[in-house]
């Protein structure tokens, strides 16, 4: 009597489920990207606040854990004519190789003095060499101050934003505020990561 | 795997009629696939999830002429000292300079300790004495962070402030000098 074999299919899955979902995936994460700089390394502390930091039109004062100020602004066009501003009232002049590279970077904590050395460094160095922070003081006519008038007059309306870290001390932020003070800004936004709120809280 | 299947094809059915070869449809997909999933990979990777929030902070403007007030009374007051190590010492409806200042003042944490101070005083306060003409509560908070203290001390600060819907509070940096007696050693750095 004859053996009856069972005919071998090779196994055999639909992967189409899973391919849908992958790319549904990647659109997703294609769409809600946007991507980390090499700002800082700056950890915020988190706050219960749910207003959005805004996306466009923002300068940005980071405070690192040692206590250095950088900063920052969006839109590259309002970069270069910072430089212009700044170059304009310090006395100094920037080629246009270094305009292009200062609008390249998305902050930046150099004294005026040494802004032109590491705007003249190769790309490749310019993010390994060690920032030392815009110099602030208490008097409230600091650098800072000349950096944010700069900025504000390339663009009147821009937003001010300070981002401090976790383990900055506390006379830096006081110092960072009187040079905001001193040009009359009393109205800035703290960033923060976002936190749960306790059970119970509801915001007004 | 990136093999390409080739199923069906005509022929060999032998009913005489000559028919083209038929071609399969069949496309592989997987070269496609795994395209997809390293661009997934990608994006999961250099994407920013969580986006930052802000908080608004309004700052009293310097070079307006302040108008002359009424000190605030200490009992009425609930005075938060930002120390080191993230600690908070506090003066609940007692002046720096009241004798009775040096017993009082106590120790927190941040976070729910904080939090019961704060909810405690202003119950306190708001009860003992009348709403404003605004119609806010008589509660006043100052927040007065040390040199010692860090960013973050006055950021958890702010938002207890949030939480616990103090409307009325200010944030002073400079200490009086009865207000460095007290705390003393506590503010050095």
């Amino acid at each position: 009597m004859a053996i009856v074999k069972p005919k071998k299919h090779p196994p055999h899955m639909d992967m189409t489920p899973m391919v849908d979902l992958a790319f549904l995936l990647l659109t997703f994460f294609i769409m809600t990207a946007t991507f980390k700089t090499n700002d800082a390394e700056v950890t915020t502390p988190s706050s219960v606040s749910t207003i959005k930091v805004p996306d466009d039109k923002i300068m940005i004062i980071s405070i690192d854990k040692e206590g250095k100020v950088f900063f920052g602004v969006d839109a590259q066009s309002t970069r270069i004519s910072m430089l212009d501003n700044i170059a304009q009232s310090k006395g100094v002049t920037f080629t246009d190789l270094e305009k292009s590279k200062f609008s390249l970077q998305s902050s930046f904590g150099f004294p005026l003095n040494q802004l032109k050395a590491w705007l003249n460094t190769p790309d490749a160095q310019m993010a390994q060499i060690k920032q030392p922070g815009i110099p602030v003081d208490s008097t409230g006519t600091s650098e800072l101050a000349d950096w944010v008038y700069a900025a504000r007059k390339a663009d009147p309306g821009l937003r001010i934003a300070l981002k401090g870290d976790n383990l900055a001390k506390f006379p830096v932020f006081k110092d960072v505020l009187g040079n905001l003070q001193s040009q009359n800004i009393n109205r800035f936004n703290l960033i923060t990561g976002s936190e749960q709120a306790p059970a119970g809280f509801k915001m007004d | 795997m990136s093999a390409i299947v080739e199923t069906g094809g005509g022929g060999g059915k032998g009913d005489g009629k000559v028919r083209g070869k038929k071609l399969s449809t069949n496309v592989d997909m997987t070269p496609m696939v795994d395209l997809g999933f390293l661009l997934i990979t990608f994006f999961m990777l250099a994407t920013t999830m969580s986006k930052p929030t802000s908080m608004t902070l309004n700052v009293p403007d310097k070079t307006e002429k302040q108008e002359e007030t009424e000190p605030l009374k200490a009992s009425k007051v609930l005075t938060l000292f930002l120390g080191k190590n993230d600690d908070v010492y506090y003066l609940d409806g007692v002046a720096a300079d009241d004798p009775k200042a040096e017993e009082s003042l106590k120790t927190t944490r941040f976070g729910s300790d904080l939090r019961s101070v704060i909810f405690n005083s202003a119950t306190r306060i708001n009860a003992a004495n009348a709403k404003d003409e605004k119609g806010y509560g008589a509660f006043v908070c100052v927040i007065k962070p040390t040199v010692v203290s860090t960013y973050k001390n006055m950021v958890d600060v702010l938002d207890e402030m949030a939480i616990t819907k103090s409307k009325k509070y200010a944030l002073v940096d400079n200490l009086t000098d009865s207000e460095k007696k007290l705390l003393g050693d506590k503010v050095k750095p």
